[in-house]
């Protein structure tokens, strides 16, 4: 083909094009190959390729997620039979424990009521007289905080725990992969398994009251106080979560050059000083990563309170007291799924935004 | 701070299960490097020379012998305790830190020792006292001169209050009572360097190495030849009583590489600090030590003022290590005192005498004056300008390796045979023993 035929060829098509239709073939097209007649031809191949991978993500990632964004939006959706009455921003009142019911099934806000402090109760008056009000306050009394709790407790804890043990293993040189086994074994047990194990650990007549000559004292049973159970369920999701973080921190620390070692040992740097100058820093790439996972992993805690405690409830049994968010997301499966999806939405946002916090602070403080 | 290396001995294990042997990586090496001079140590690649160096640095432990700074063995002492500046091959820079930082490090981990004092009371209220006149007589000057409306008058007065005001800090900061034990010895304290000081050294020592308009880049920002005056800086900050230098210019181009040299010799030169220079580059080592020492296999081979070494090497591998191009070496023998390639006679013997013998002759490239009648010939293959002078790349019967003479460039050349005599101090002979020494 000659030039002249070429670009005769290129006019006509582009007269032809129809917007619609380009626009498409622009966005299917490689950025770097737009207006290279190879890539148009084989672009279909690439999306074949990627099929498998994108309808399985379609199914059971985007279909949910978006799903879910528009159940929090329905009132009282029915999912059996995918009815509902319409579109409400009450769902996400009633999780926030802003939109309250009275006996009946009527809405009343928060600041229409008035609060006795004698009864503890919250009453509407209306012409009709005067109606309690009941709120939810699962999330708000419990599940946030709790959640709120864990991963302030458990992600910095476990975070330096991991990074001092593979800074440990990383200096070892007897037995090294012998322990790299052994700290590497929690990652690959069961986390509800695990759980049993710790809650026959922490049982009235367990290890750790024996050990510690505590007496009977309950920790995760009916009869233990929030906070007793909170210790116990954060000294488990801590020792839970250590194999994986001390696994990248690991091959982290293997990637770093002895040679800033020496340097620093020629500058008079104590290890102290060595760790918090050279170590840590150069590893900040891999603490950034371990960072952000195990900080929405922490806001999705669920199973380690399934699999420590079993229910979502000591201290007497009477209150959902261990509720995390995801717990409560979980169990709305048997009420009313809507509040379920507007906490989760919930959810969504708050990890959203510590993800973008991190994101902006790590910008200053990773070195790449 | 003089060096001394005695009998120092470096032996890295083999694996006797699988048959490795032991590397000797460094042989009982003697030198001592004069105060406040630049030793090279030169050798090929494996010959043990960073072995040496990271010895004296502390980084490794010495098989056998001793290591002493001036009159202090250190053969045991850790490297933090030696007090030495190092700059690494490849700089080893704080990727993470600015250069400021990468600079000031070593001085945050340093301690300054000194006489402990507790505040003269009596003396620091005189001194308000005095201070408080000054004052008053200042203010009611500038009142006065702000009636007047002398402007430009107020503003110098005003200064001249500010100026005041320091002075009268610095002479409160000044009134303490050294501390004495019960003893009446004086007591010592122990602290960090305040962040001014280390401010003042950081800067001082980047206008040494010029480095003050990146102080606050990243290493990987700046060019080779600026990480290395960084590396550098960071290694004199400390004010080091022993600088070691690790093939610090291996990683820079040509033309920065002589600038460096140069600026690395004024440096050493205008610091006076002991420095001991590592690298394979003959022609670096030769042009900024005082003094270099060759090193083959770990063995020391020759030691001595660079010119002298490269003029008289005591061996055929000093002599074909010293100098770029090598040396061209022929087979060739020595007959009454006559220096033989074949049967053309190169050099006349006349400072002892020496037996017959077959010998291996070393002509150095710029060891010929082309000369029609000239005793010794060759055949040119190629000639290569190099601008100031031109390289014959040359062929010969008896040659033992490549041969390569360099002479002016006004010389007339042309390819072909070529006849030319031999200078006599750029001819050697070396005997065809195991250690191939010098005969003359």
């Amino acid at each position: 083909m000659t030039p002249e035929t070429t670009t005769v060829n290129n006019s006509q098509t582009t007269k032809k094009a129809n917007p619609i239709k380009a626009f498409f073939k622009r966005l299917f097209t490689p950025k770097e190959r737009i207006g290279a007649d190879a890539g148009e031809k084989n672009n279909w191949k690439a999306w074949l390729y990627l099929a498998p991978s994108l309808i399985l993500l379609a199914v059971f990632t985007f279909y949910p997620l978006i799903n879910t964004i528009v159940i929090a939006f329905l009132k009282n959706y029915d999912y059996t039979s995918q009815v509902s009455e319409g579109f409400t921003m009450d769902n996400f009142g009633v999780v926030l424990g802003l939109v309250g019911k009275t006996g009946g099934s009527d809405i009343v806000y928060k600041w229409q009521c008035i609060y006795n402090s004698v009864t503890k109760t919250w009453s509407y008056v209306s012409g009709a007289g005067s109606v309690q009000v009941y709120f939810q306050t699962d999330v708000i009394n419990y599940a946030l905080p709790n959640t709120l709790i864990i991963t302030f407790v458990t992600v910095p804890v476990s975070i330096i725990v991991s990074l001092l043990i593979s800074i440990g293993l990383n200096s070892i040189k007897a037995f090294k992969k012998l322990f790299q086994t052994i700290f590497f074994v929690p990652y690959v047990t069961n986390a509800i398994a695990v759980g049993m194990v710790f809650a026959v650990l922490f049982d009235y007549q367990g290890i750790i009251n024996f050990i510690f000559n505590l007496g009977a004292a309950p920790w995760v049973d009916q009869a233990a106080p929030t906070w007793k159970a909170m210790i116990a369920l954060c000294i488990y999701i801590v020792w839970h979560s250590l194999p994986f973080k001390i696994l990248i921190f690991l091959s982290g620390l293997q990637n770093i050059d002895k040679q800033y070692y020496d340097a620093a040992k020629i500058d008079c740097a104590g290890k102290w000083k060595t760790m918090m100058n050279v170590t840590v820093p150069l590893l900040s790439p891999q603490i950034l990563y371990i960072m952000i996972t195990s900080f929405i992993a922490s806001f999705k805690e669920y199973t380690s309170v399934v699999g420590l405690i079993g229910m979502p409830s000591t201290d007497g049994g009477g209150t959902k007291n261990m509720y995390t968010v995801v717990y409560y997301i979980y169990d709305q499966i048997k009420g009313n799924v809507g509040y379920g999806a507007a906490a989760a939405v919930l959810l969504f946002i708050i990890i959203m935004i510590f993800t973008a916090v991190q994101f902006q602070v790590s910008k200053k403080r990773v070195y790449y | 701070m003089e060096i001394r290396l005695k009998n120092l001995t470096k032996v890295f294990p083999g694996n006797p299960k699988k048959g490795i042997p032991d590397t000797i990586a460094v042989n009982k090496m003697d030198i001592t490097v004069p105060d406040g001079k630049l030793m090279g140590l030169l050798g090929p690649s494996g010959c043990g020379k960073s072995t040496t160096l990271y010895m004296i640095a502390g980084l490794l432990e010495p098989t056998d012998g001793e290591i002493w700074f001036g009159d202090e063995d250190v053969t045991e002492l850790e490297p933090e305790k030696r007090g030495i500046g190092l700059v690494f091959q490849n700089y080893a820079l704080y990727p993470h830190m600015t250069v400021y930082k990468n600079v000031a490090f070593p001085l945050t981990n340093l301690f300054l020792e000194e006489r402990a004092t507790t505040p003269d009371e009596a003396k620091r209220a005189l001194i308000k006292r005095d201070y408080a006149v000054k004052f008053a007589k200042a203010k009611e000057e500038l009142k006065a001169l702000e009636q007047a409306g002398n402007k430009a008058g107020c503003e110098e007065k005003k200064a001249e209050i500010i100026a005041l005001k320091g002075q009268q800090e610095l002479d409160i900061k000044d009134a303490v009572i050294p501390q004495n034990d019960s003893q009446g010895n004086p007591v010592m304290k122990r602290r960090h360097l305040t962040k001014d000081e280390i401010d003042k050294i950081v800067r001082e020592t980047a206008r040494i190495v010029q480095i003050e308009p990146f102080l606050e880049r990243k290493p990987n920002q700046l060019s080779g030849g600026q990480q290395q005056r960084v590396a550098i800086a960071r290694a004199l900050v400390k004010k080091p009583k022993v600088l070691l230098l690790d093939e610090p210019l291996s990683n820079l181009d040509a033309r920065l590489r002589l600038q460096t040299r140069e600026e690395i010799r004024r440096i050493q030169q205008s610091t006076g600090i002991t420095t001991v220079f590592v690298t394979h580059d003959q022609e670096e080592a030769m042009s900024i030590s005082d003094e270099i020492v060759v090193m083959k296999l770990g063995l020391e081979q020759q030691r001595g003022v660079p010119q002298e070494v490269y003029n008289n090497p005591v061996n055929e591998f000093v002599a074909n290590f010293l100098g770029t191009p090598p040396v061209n070496l022929f087979k060739g023998q020595i007959k009454g005192n006559k220096i033989y390639i074949g049967d053309e006679m190169v050099r006349e013997i006349t400072e002892k005498n020496v037996p017959d013998q077959e010998c291996s002759v070393g002509i150095r490239p710029e060891g010929i004056v082309i000369d029609e009648k000239g005793s010794f010939s060759f055949h040119v293959d190629r000639i290569l300008t190099m601008g100031r002078d031109i390289m014959l790349v040359a062929n010969h019967p008896f040659a033992k390796s490549n041969t390569k003479f360099v002479v002016d460039s006004f010389v007339k050349v042309s390819v072909g045979d070529v006849k030319a005599s031999v200078k006599p101090h750029k001819c050697f002979a070396f005997s065809l023993n195991e250690g191939k020494t010098r005969i003359i």
